[in-house]
């Protein structure tokens, strides 16, 4: 299949010279099919879901609902009671780090997650231990990037069911390195400790089945799998999500109200207080349906993976240049690299490049632990996406290795 | 003594030999790997402003009545621009600072840089800069923005003060075309949490005439500003009056000057 031609985004041209944007993993682009429905939905069917009873506001409940079952069936959740729709991966783990912590955290408590997480996965979870009196245990992740199950076990053993939730990125936003997730959560559940995963770029670029993973509950957010921004989801198991308390007050998460009392409405409404952002919603059909015809294809999957070992290998030939996120199983890699080059600030490399068309992430990269880990304060991140081609990793390493001598 | 005006004036023209982004950035790049603009000492995380792309330290010492700045930046094209900045700042006067603004920056095809989405530090070493400027301007303390409590109404004091000495400058002596407040009748303005104000004033002469109609007007205009409660009005004729204490609009209106 093209995949390239599909989003009009790449077309553009910046101060001159053609888009090169390597930027996917903080936002992909979107393509005409998303583009389209969301245009026809804000002029034909912009009436808000599950409340009236006019065409409109009907019309807009179907695609938002449609939006739902094409979630649930990507990610192979059992029913649609267990998708709820937030703002984005941010928001789906701040109802869980409010909700289950005000469930199940105690005092004395912890929340095991790993040195790699992102703020949001980390901050998150150091408010809700903050206000239950539980800390924040740190699993530590070794030169390559990577997490080690035996320490893992060992941490869950010495706690002796005080750890009550391990949180965990599946494929962090910096290393690009894919987590033993089966691993990690067959493991923690011999403890029966619940395991939730920041799937943000994990449902990017692995297949995510939640019934096989066995996972507790699932993040992500829309913008990155080529759905607009302001839209997530949470994936959770009915036991947690019938048991946690509901997140916000509001409209459609109620059964009834009286000043007295309230009764919740069932799930995934229960967790859907306001108006959500339906048009965002139901466009997840289209992108997610997108992603799979992408993950699917052979030709478009053997032309990202030679972008990927071209680019390893040719960074990996640039004079003081350092890689972080090395795997030894180089499968357990995303097309993700993250890298600081000796006598060149990241930050000054990301503003000539730009100059050059090419569109990088520069900075702390919202993991300002790990960054300390490596001890750097800030990265070059290049990520890529099915749509990007060799001609522009060529382009990319060459301009890189100009900006280089420009700054040295 | 360059002027802030002057020196941003002749960055502008520096930069105008430049036609492409490549010889300004290969120019900042120069400016940055120059020499330190900071004693490494001072490179301390109390100088510390960061951004999420790189880090800034800015350290700034009064001297003679203007303020020295230096800073530095681990990123070599902000420190190019810190340089410019420090050009226009260091060793000017806390109101010149308050004055002057940054356009020369957008003048000279950086202005992206200047963005707060750069998150380069940049634009808070400018708003720390002119922090400096403003706490040796002048004396008066933020009130603590932590200091509210929901459910208990509370009045901004300073904000009061304000609005007081706005209500002041309604009153006239009837004989001088120019207010109480900038004549310098008023010797003190004191407003407590609870809305009660005291005002400690004189007039021109001890045996004036109309003085208790000027005090009656004090109190009831102090009276009529949102979140008085009470007025006090204490009028002293110790120390006296002169002309000393009128303002520069007051001297001038008066044709005093």
């Amino acid at each position: 299949m093209e995949a390239r031609s599909q989003f009009p985004a790449l077309d553009r041209q910046i101060y001159g010279k053609p888009l090169i944007y390597f930027d996917n993993a903080a936002t992909a682009q979107r393509p005409r099919s998303v583009l389209e429905l969301q245009q026809r939905m804000c002029v034909e069917a912009n009436g808000n879901i599950h409340r009236a009873i006019h065409r409109l506001s009907a019309d807009a409940t179907a695609l938002y609902e449609a939006g739902r079952e094409a979630v649930r069936s990507f990610i192979n959740a059992p029913a649609r009671e267990n998708v709820i729709f937030t703002s984005g991966t941010t928001a789906s783990i701040n109802l869980v780090a409010s909700c289950f912590a005000e469930r199940y955290l105690k005092e004395g408590d912890r929340i095991l997650i790993s040195e790699a997480e992102h703020h949001s996965n980390l901050v998150s979870w150091q408010l809700a231990c903050g206000r239950h009196g539980a800390t924040l245990e740190v699993l530590p992740v070794d030169e390559d990037g990577e997490i080690s199950l035996n320490e893992l076990e060992r941490r869950l053993q010495a706690a002796e069911g005080r750890i009550k939730l391990v949180a965990l990125t599946h494929i962090s936003n910096v290393l690009g390195v894919i987590n033993p997730v089966r691993e990690v959560i067959d493991i923690a559940h011999r403890y029966a400790v619940p395991v939730l995963l920041d799937g943000a770029q994990g449902v990017v670029h692995a297949s995510v089945d939640v019934q096989a993973l066995n996972c507790d509950f699932y993040a992500f957010s829309g913008h990155k799998i080529y759905a607009p921004t302001g839209i997530g989801v949470l994936y959770g198991k009915r036991k947690w999500l019938d048991a946690m308390p509901p997140y916000m007050g509001g409209g459609e998460m109620i059964e009834t109200v009286t000043f007295e009392k309230t009764t919740y409405a069932p799930l995934p409404l229960k967790y859907e207080a306001g108006t959500q952002n339906y048009v965002a919603a139901a466009c997840m059909a289209p992108a997610l349906e997108l992603s799979r015809q992408m993950a699917e294809d052979p030709a478009l999957q053997a032309a990202q993976r030679t972008m990927q070992d071209f680019l390893l290998e040719e960074l990996r030939k640039i004079d003081g240049l350092r890689l972080y996120g090395t795997p030894r199983n180089p499968e357990c890699k995303i097309p993700l690299f993250s890298f600081t080059v000796e006598g060149a600030f990241a930050g000054d490399l990301a503003q000539i490049l730009d100059k050059m068309g090419i569109a990088v992430r520069s900075g702390h990269m919202c993991a300002e632990p790990l960054l300390h880990r490596y001890g750097q304060t800030s990265m070059l991140r290049a990520s890529l996406a099915p749509y990007n081609t060799l001609a522009e990793c060529e382009s990319f390493v060459a301009s890189l290795r100009r900006a280089i001598k420009m700054l040295r | 003594m360059n002027t802030i005006q002057d020196i941003q004036a002749g960055i502008v023209e520096e930069f105008a030999v430049f036609t492409d982004w490549m010889d300004k950035y290969e120019y900042l790049i120069e400016l940055g790997k120059g020499m330190p603009l900071i004693d490494e000492k001072d490179k301390t995380d109390e100088h510390l402003i960061k951004g999420c792309q790189s880090r800034v330290w800015l350290a700034c010492k009064p001297e003679n009545g203007r303020l020295r700045f230096s800073a530095d930046s681990d990123a070599i094209i902000t420190k190019g621009i810190i340089s410019l900045l420090l050009k226009v700042y260091d060793n000017q006067t806390p109101a010149d600072i308050l004055a002057a603004n940054e356009d020369f920056i957008g003048e000279i095809g950086l202005k992206e840089n200047l963005s707060p989405t750069r998150a380069n530090g940049l634009v808070s070493m400018i708003a720390t800069i002119k922090e400096y400027a403003k706490r040796y301007a002048v004396v008066t303390p933020d009130p603590d923005p932590g200091s509210e409590m929901p459910g208990q109404a509370q009045h901004d004091e300073k904000g009061l003060e304000d609005e007081i000495i706005l209500a002041l400058r309604q009153v006239y002596d009837p004989e001088i075309p120019v207010n109480i407040y900038d004549l310098g009748l008023i010797y003190e303005i004191q407003a407590d949490a609870d809305g009660v104000v005291f005002v400690k004033m004189t007039l021109t002469a001890p045996n004036c005439p109309i003085a208790d109609e000027v005090v009656a007007q004090v109190q009831e205009a102090v009276a009529d500003v949102p979140g008085v409660k009470e007025v006090q009005v204490d009028l002293v004729f110790e120390p006296e009056w002169t002309t000393d204490r009128m303002s520069e609009e007051a001297k001038l209106e008066l044709g005093m000057l």
